[in-house]
């Protein structure tokens, strides 16, 4: 009697076992994989944000010829209609957009005249190594406060800067031909007003031959 | 009944010199608030720097301050949190020990109504602190990595010494440098190890590094603590002048180091301003602000040997 009280506590208890186990065995690639599609994807991330919301907020940035005459009158006021600037940094972002005539070319900007006379050193599109984080927080489109993770937020910005590599330069260095005329819209940090303002370094984001 | 007016009036007046006195007493005797400063370790003297001066920003806005040490020990830590909860503490000024085991500690204030106010160290979360105040360390290491192409060159072997490996400024710094180093192919990393943010261990490190890479031309250090250990080994082994060493922190030997020529150059974080401004920010909580934003960059500025006049005392002169 006794054995058999003890054969059904132990069957009730493989039934409970097999309903609700107590572990799962997983293969370890399955659960590598498992993680690995858990894990941010600044890639893929940097893709759908490029194309679903970046593109279509071009229109939002300034006039380029608008801001470089602010800048060459007036820096301070350039800095305080149309700039951003995050946390307590002194430096700050601009995102504009414009035309132009190409006045010079090298491996690692095209400088173009973006105002009137068509003939000063205003804007330097960046056509060499993209580094730093102006794509990812020029625009005002991203904010480190939906991040929980500050390294997820940085790895966009890597993501970023290889798409402007990859899918703007090499069309940039294409359309790139001095006096020449070209449309852009790209984001410019300003840490050091001395080297940074003139000409005003700017990231192409868009460029189009005109 | 004239004596009665006059007993009256001396008794009116005695009752209020009373009253007055004892408010004046009682307002003598109130106990001030608290607020409890939690870092990571006190046994660098950066993180020094951190407590003591957003304790003294506390203090002087009116507050009883009290620093504790987690010796970057996740328990400590969860210990202080007890205490502090239990202690009657109104805000906490906070430099994690780990950015996943620091979270639940801040959750446990949280539901026990008090703020958190992370400091230079992040937790991963977005909804557990009130506030969290991060040197830009991701920026820092991409200026500091363009710096290292120029002065190594684009060619040649090169070391990192990683800080500890839980803390995302561990990550993010080596993040950043490698975003600019790892686009010059003929720069290649030979070893990269934690010297865990700490001195001894950095020159340890750094010893057995030598002995295996002997034709190093650069060392990136996770911090200036390694910093200065890895020039220690590198003097031992008179390699000083064939190693460039970077370090990250803005710590005042470090700075010292740069003006005598001897380290290359540091990312200065500016501890005290995010101190001062943490325990600002406790401070206008308690008065009833509430809407802060969750992350909030500090830059870091580039020291090199040409700007290091601008710098000590762990920020711009």
């Amino acid at each position: 009697m006794r054995v058999l009280r003890w054969i059904i506590a132990l069957m009730v208890a493989a039934g409970l076992c097999r309903v609700f186990p107590l572990f799962h065995a997983v293969p370890l690639k399955t659960a590598a994989a498992a993680k690995a599609a858990a894990a941010f994807n600044p890639a893929q991330f940097a893709e759908t944000f490029w194309t679903g919301t970046l593109l279509t907020s071009l229109d939002r940035a300034v006039r380029a010829d608008e801001l470089v005459s602010l800048i060459q009158t007036d820096p301070a006021a350039a800095k305080k209609k149309y700039s951003r600037s995050i946390g307590l940094s002194e430096g700050y972002f601009y995102f504009l957009r414009g035309e132009g005539k190409i006045l010079s070319v090298s491996d690692d900007e095209v400088i173009i005249a973006v105002t009137g006379g068509g003939t000063r050193a205003e804007v330097s599109l960046q056509a060499g190594l993209i580094f730093g984080n102006a794509v990812r927080d020029g625009t005002g489109l991203l904010s480190a406060n939906d991040y929980p993770n500050s390294q997820d937020f940085n790895d966009i910005s890597a993501a970023l800067n290889h798409l402007v590599e990859t899918s703007v330069q090499p069309k940039l260095r294409a359309q790139a031909k001095a006096g020449a005329r070209i449309s852009f819209a790209g984001c410019a940090e300003v840490n050091d007003e001395a080297a940074d303002l003139k000409p005003l370094k700017v990231i192409p984001l868009q460029t189009q031959s005109e | 009944m004239k004596t009665n007016w006059i007993k009256q009036a001396f008794a009116a007046g005695l009752s209020m010199a009373v009253l007055l006195f004892t408010q004046t007493s009682s307002a003598q005797a109130a106990p001030k608030q608290k607020i409890a400063v939690v870092v990571s370790t006190l046994n660098n003297p950066w993180f020094v720097v951190l407590g003591e001066t957003a304790k003294a920003r506390a203090v002087e806005l009116g507050y009883e301050a009290t620093l504790f040490d987690s010796q970057n020990d996740t328990a400590k830590e969860a210990a202080h949190f007890e205490n502090l909860i239990a202690g009657g503490y109104r805000a906490v000024l906070f430099n994690p020990t780990d950015a996943n085991g620091s979270i639940a500690n801040v959750e446990k204030a949280k539901a026990a109504g008090i703020p958190v106010f992370c400091i230079d160290r992040e937790i991963n979360s977005t909804n557990a602190a009130t506030a969290q105040m991060l040197s830009d360390s991701y920026s820092g290491c991409v200026k500091l990595g363009q710096l290292f192409v120029k002065t190594v060159g684009k060619e040649g072997e090169y070391a990192e010494l990683l800080g500890i490996v839980g803390d995302n400024n561990t990550w993010n710094r080596s993040k950043g440098f490698h975003s600019v180093v790892d686009r010059y192919p003929g720069l290649k990393m030979v070893a990269q190890q934690s010297g865990e943010f700490d001195r001894a261990k950095g020159m340890e490190v750094m010893e057995s590094i030598l002995q295996a890479h002997p034709d190093l031309r650069g060392v990136f250090c996770g911090n200036d603590a390694m910093a200065m250990g890895a020039y220690q080994a590198l003097v031992t082994a008179g390699k000083m002048d064939q190693v460039k060493v970077f370090g990250f922190d803005g710590a005042d030997d470090v700075v010292r180091s740069i003006a005598e020529g001897k380290i290359v150059a540091t990312g200065m974080q500016f501890p005290k301003k995010m101190a001062q401004q943490s325990a600002e920010f406790a401070d206008q909580y308690i008065k009833g602000k509430r809407d802060f934003a969750q992350k909030i960059p500090v830059p870091v500025e580039l020291v090199t040997r040409e700007n290091v006049g601008k710098y000590g005392d762990y920020g711009k002169k």
